[in-house]
Parts: structure tokens; C-alpha cells; sequence
């Protein structure tokens, strides 16, 4: 008997995929496991999927340190960036998890559900150490995938099926639109690696020019679906008030995440070249996107399309990081979602806490009168909306002011203004939340179930927007280190 | 020999054709399916003729990703497609409108 010979060399430095390896064996382990459960232990999948969550952290913090390893032939890299992004998508995915606990008892197929939670966590984990057109397409897809499902998860409730639909033929679309352009990227290059395309494209003449710009405009356009940038925003408010709850929190941060990490490291790595090209192009997106998400907020009446519309105005503001195009810009970004996360997720876990029989706590006049029957909850819910509209000094200004001055200080001041302008009209509708809250009549009794999981959500991001409001500068100072080897 | 350019018109006209289907169509899910795979093939024979003509397997290796991940994404996208045509009874596109849009 010879020695088995692999007929390619066995991938090296393979160590430091530990983490993606560990939540796909989870994954798995999830769905396989379940099938031998009886129905009325099914929560113990949600356990699991929060304790692979919790154990992945430590995991990623062993890593910290590494900067710019690559395994998989150069598909795949490990340098601080990738590690903070997937610090905070493995705790958005925890958080999520948590919501879920509760809203998901009962609901058929209940498993499958965490299952699905835990691929999208690989999908995007994949996305944020994506150096090759391949690897960034698969992570999205495999992203994507699991999300239409996810959003598809009420498969009672019309409304729930509608709006996966919508998302998923969307999403199909903005896939294909951005494989379009990745193949004119290649037929100029003949890469498909970022840097090796950075390079390639600095020996384009002219000719060439107009089939990079070309192909740099599909791939944009289709990240901006993914990322909800106006004019590719419509699914969003559909798949947002269609999808249960805790998918919604979901979706409005880890996808989000991750396409603005893929989006920072495809723009440094393979396009320095058309840096200008692409900051025209993002400016205009920028400004349409703010406009759309705050002025169109302010018509909605059920709280889960307004937040819809909240995320597209604070990817709008986000986008301006992208423009400064420089490291003060990134290292805002990242702090943006940072706070973001802590910010959403709380919202969002009041919402849940207000579902109950006949009552599904969507409509903002459902909040009127909360402080004097619930005044934790209000206070947690108005501090909330505060932080969204940036009001200082709570975590939501410091994100915001962390993008603008990095848009100042690259020399976009108009732009930057008018942000702030729409800032300043985006903060209305959050307002109009706080002021239901505590100056109008009480219309119900509040008389929701306790849920401790939620409740621990609930006063965590409170305590966090609070103290991150407060105290800012470590997590800028996280962010600035975590550029390093990048920019 | 035929030159690159044509294969990239078959491309764009496929690309367009499955674009403009899209947003055209008001009447049958189906159709729609049917025109994002147009613009898969599109983004498929584009990369097959970079391919050859760079003289790089790269783009080839790539077409076969695009088509296991296509094949995928019908799949979930005809599972959700049931799942609506057992509460709706149809798949009109102009029945999946609960949704304010």
C-alpha cells in the first residue's frame, strides 16, 4: 500500500480559518441533531447556536494579533480588520439568537431556524476575509441564501413569504449585476484577486478605461442592493416589515456589516486606481440614500418600516467613510457599526418585547403612553431613538461624528454638510417615537409577558449606548488599530 | 474565427434581455426566474470568452461556480415560490401586493 497522494498541496496556515471551520461544524451539528430531538426540546438548538456564538468569540480573540496571513492560495485572509468585523457579526448574530428564543417557541421547523442563522454567520464571516472575486461572491451568496429563508420563516403568514420573494428576486438580480461587472474586471486584468487587480489596473490606457469604469459601476451597483443604498432600496422595507422580528434586527446589521467590510477592502485593495471615478459615483448614492431614508421615514406609521427607512439613512451617512477614502474614514465606519449594532438591536428588542396576543406592537401609536405604565422600557426605547438621531452626548452622535469629520477633514465639506442636514430632518421621526412615548394617553395596558432574555438585551445596548456616549475614545482607538495592515 | 467582441454583444443583449424582463414582466413569477438565469448565462459566456481569449483557465473555473450557486438559488427561490402558491393560490406578480411597495 503506497502513501495516499493528495493530487494538490493540502492548504496551508489552514489554523486560521479556526473560527469559520468551528461555526460550520456547528451549523451542521445544529440541523443533523435536531432530527433526533423531540419537538418540545427543540429550544435547545437556540442554546446551541448562541453557545457556538459565544464560543467563537474567544476563538477570534486568540487571532487579533495576526496580520495579513492568507490560507486557501491567497483566498482568504487574516489581518485585524477581518477579525473585528467578525468580532462584531458573531455578536450581532449572538444578539439575534437571543431575540429569537422566545418569538421563535412554537413556530414549526424551529431547528432549522438557528441552522440558518448560523450559515448566514459563515457567509458573512467568509465576506470579511474575502481578498478574490471567487470568495466574495460565494460568502454573499451563501449569505443571501440563508436570509431569504430566514425572512421566509412565517410560512403561515402571507406577508412573511411576500417579503422573502421580494428579496429574493432583488437580491438574484444585484448577484447577477455584480458578477457582470466582475467579468469585465477580469477580461481587462485577467485576475480575479484584489490586489493583483489593483496592480493590473494601473498599466490600463485608455482604452481600457471605459470597460473598468463599467465593470467598477456594476459591482458597485450590486453591493449597494445588498447594502440598501437608494436607488436599490426598494426590497428593504418589504423583507423588513415582512420578516419576524428578530430576523429583521438581523438583517439590518449583519449583512450590512459585512458588505461594508467587503466594500472597504475591494475599494483599497483593487480599485486605488479609480478613486476618484468611484467617489463621484458614491457621493451621488450617498446623497440619494440619505434623502430617501429620512424623508420617506417620516410617513410610516409602522415602526418596523420606519427603522427600514432608518437604516437606509444611516447607510447613507455611512457612505461618507467610503468617500473620504482614507484611514480616519474606514476607522469611522467601523465605529459607526459598532454603535449601530448596539442601537438596532435594542430598538428592535423593545418591539419584541410589545408582540403578545393580538397585538403586534408594529404601529408607532402602540407605543403612546409606555413611560407611565412601563417606564424602564421607555426610558431604554427613548434613549434608543436618541442615539439613532444622534443627539449628543449618546453613542449614536460620537458614530456619526466620527464619519463626518473624517468626510471634513478629505475635504468633502459640502457634502458632509448637507449629511447633516438630513441628520437634522431624519431626527423628526425619531422624536415623534419619544414623544408618543411620553406625552400622549396610553391606549393599552402594557401588560406584556416578561422575557429575561430580551429584557437582558434590552438594558445591555441601553448600558452600552450610555457608556459608549460617554466614553467614545477606546472603541475609536479599537477601530484605528484595527486598520492596521490594510490602509 | 469569431472575435471577442461578439461574444460580449451576446452577453450584453442576454444581460439586457434578462434586465429589462424583469422589471417589464407584470405577470408570472416564473418569467421572472427565468430572466435572473438569462442574466447568470450572461455573466457565464462573458466570462468563458474573457477566458479564452486571455488565455486563462481562471474565468472557466469561475463559470462553475456561478452555476452551482445559480442551480442553489432556484432552488430556495422555487421553495419559497410554493410556499406563497399555498396561501396565495397564485403567482401573479400582481398578487404580491400585502406589502406597501
Amino acid at each position: 500500500m503506497s502513501k495516499i497522494q493528495f493530487p494538490f498541496p493540502f492548504p496551508e496556515h489552514l489554523s486560521i480559518m479556526v473560527p469559520e471551520i468551528f461555526v460550520a461544524a456547528m451549523a451542521m451539528a445544529v440541523l443533523l441533531w435536531s432530527l433526533f430531538l423531540p419537538k418540545e426540546k427543540h429550544t435547545i438548538t437556540a442554546w446551541m447556536g448562541i453557545a457556538t456564538c459565544a464560543a467563537t468569540i474567544p476563538l477570534l480573540l486568540s487571532q487579533a494579533g495576526s496580520i495579513g496571513l492568507m490560507t486557501f492560495y491567497g483566498f482568504f485572509i487574516l489581518d485585524p480588520f477581518a477579525v473585528f468585523a467578525k468580532l462584531l457579526l458573531v455578536v450581532a448574530t449572538l444578539v439575534a439568537m437571543v431575540l429569537s428564543i422566545d418569538y421563535m417557541r412554537g413556530e414549526k421547523h424551529m431547528p432549522e431556524y438557528y441552522a440558518m442563522m448560523l450559515f448566514t454567520l459563515l457567509g458573512v464571516m467568509f465576506m470579511a476575509s474575502a481578498t478574490n472575486f471567487v470568495m466574495m461572491y460565494l460568502g454573499i451568496e451563501l449569505m443571501a441564501l440563508a436570509v431569504y429563508v430566514l425572512v421566509a420563516y412565517q410560512r403561515e403568514m402571507l406577508r412573511s413569504l411576500e417579503a422573502a420573494l421580494k428579496y429574493f428576486i432583488l437580491g438574484s438580480l444585484s448577484s447577477g449585476m455584480m458578477l457582470y461587472g466582475m467579468t469585465f474586471i477580469y477580461g481587462i486584468t485577467g485576475q480575479f484577486d484584489f490586489e493583483a487587480i489593483g496592480i493590473a489596473l494601473q498599466g490600463v490606457g485608455e482604452d481600457g478605461r471605459f470597460a473598468m469604469q463599467l465593470g467598477m459601476l456594476f459591482i458597485i451597483a450590486g453591493l449597494a442592493f445588498k447594502l440598501s443604498v437608494a436607488p436599490f432600496h426598494m426590497w428593504t422595507p418589504d423583507a423588513y416589515e415582512g420578516a419576524p422580528t428578530p430576523v429583521t434586527a438581523f438583517m439590518s446589521v449583519v449583512p450590512k456589516v459585512a458588505g461594508f467590510v467587503l466594500f472597504i477592502r475591494f475599494l483599497v485593495e483593487a480599485l486605488p486606481v479609480l478613486q476618484h471615478d468611484y467617489v463621484q459615483v458614491l457621493t451621488v448614492l450617498a446623497l440619494l440614500t440619505m434623502a430617501v431614508g429620512n424623508i420617506a421615514a417620516i410617513a410610516q406609521r409602522n415602526i418596523k418600516r420606519m427603522l427600514a427607512y432608518s437604516t437606509i439613512g444611516h447607510v447613507g451617512f455611512v457612505l461618507l467613510g467610503l468617500i473620504a477614502a482614507n484611514a480616519d474614514g474606514y476607522a469611522g465606519i467601523l465605529t459607526y457599526m459598532t454603535i449601530y449594532l448596539f442601537m438596532t438591536m435594542g430598538a428592535f428588542a423593545i418591539i419584541i418585547l410589545m408582540r403578545r396576543d393580538g397585538l403586534e406592537g408594529e404601529l408607532i401609536e402602540e407605543y403612546a403612553g409606555m413611560s407611565k405604565v412601563r417606564p424602564g422600557y421607555a426610558f431604554a426605547m427613548a434613549v434608543m431613538m436618541f442615539s439613532l438621531a444622534g443627539i449628543p452626548f449618546l453613542g449614536g452622535f460620537w458614530a456619526k461624528y466620527a464619519v463626518f469629520i473624517a468626510a471634513v477633514e478629505s475635504g468633502h465639506v459640502v457634502l458632509a454638510l448637507t449629511a447633516l442636514l438630513f441628520s437634522a430632518i431624519g431626527a423628526f421621526y425619531y422624536l415623534r417615537v419619544v414623544k408618543y412615548i411620553y406625552f400622549d394617553e396610553a391606549k393599552h395596558d402594557f401588560a406584556f409577558r416578561s422575557n429575561s432574555a430580551v429584557q437582558v438585551v434590552v438594558t445591555v445596548s441601553t448600558i452600552m449606548i450610555i457608556a459608549l456616549g460617554l466614553f467614545p475614545g477606546p472603541l475609536m482607538e479599537i477601530c484605528h488599530q484595527a486598520l492596521i495592515g490594510l490602509v | 474565427m469569431v472575435p471577442l467582441s461578439s461574444y460580449l454583444i451576446v452577453g450584453a443583449a442576454l444581460f439586457s434581455i434578462g434586465v429589462v424582463g424583469l422589471y417589464l414582466n407584470r405577470k408570472n413569477v416564473i418569467t421572472i426566474l427565468m430572466c435572473i438565469e438569462l442574466i447568470l448565462l450572461a455573466v457565464n459566456i462573458n466570462f468563458v470568452a474573457f477566458s479564452h481569449f486571455l488565455n486563462d483557465l481562471g474565468g472557466q473555473v469561475f463559470v462553475f461556480f456561478v452555476l452551482t450557486i445559480a442551480a442553489s438559488e432556484v432552488a430556495v427561490g422555487l421553495a419559497i415560490l410554493t410556499a406563497f402558491y399555498r396561501l396565495r393560490r397564485s403567482i401573479d406578480v400582481q398578487d404580491i401586493n400585502s406589502l406597501q411597495g
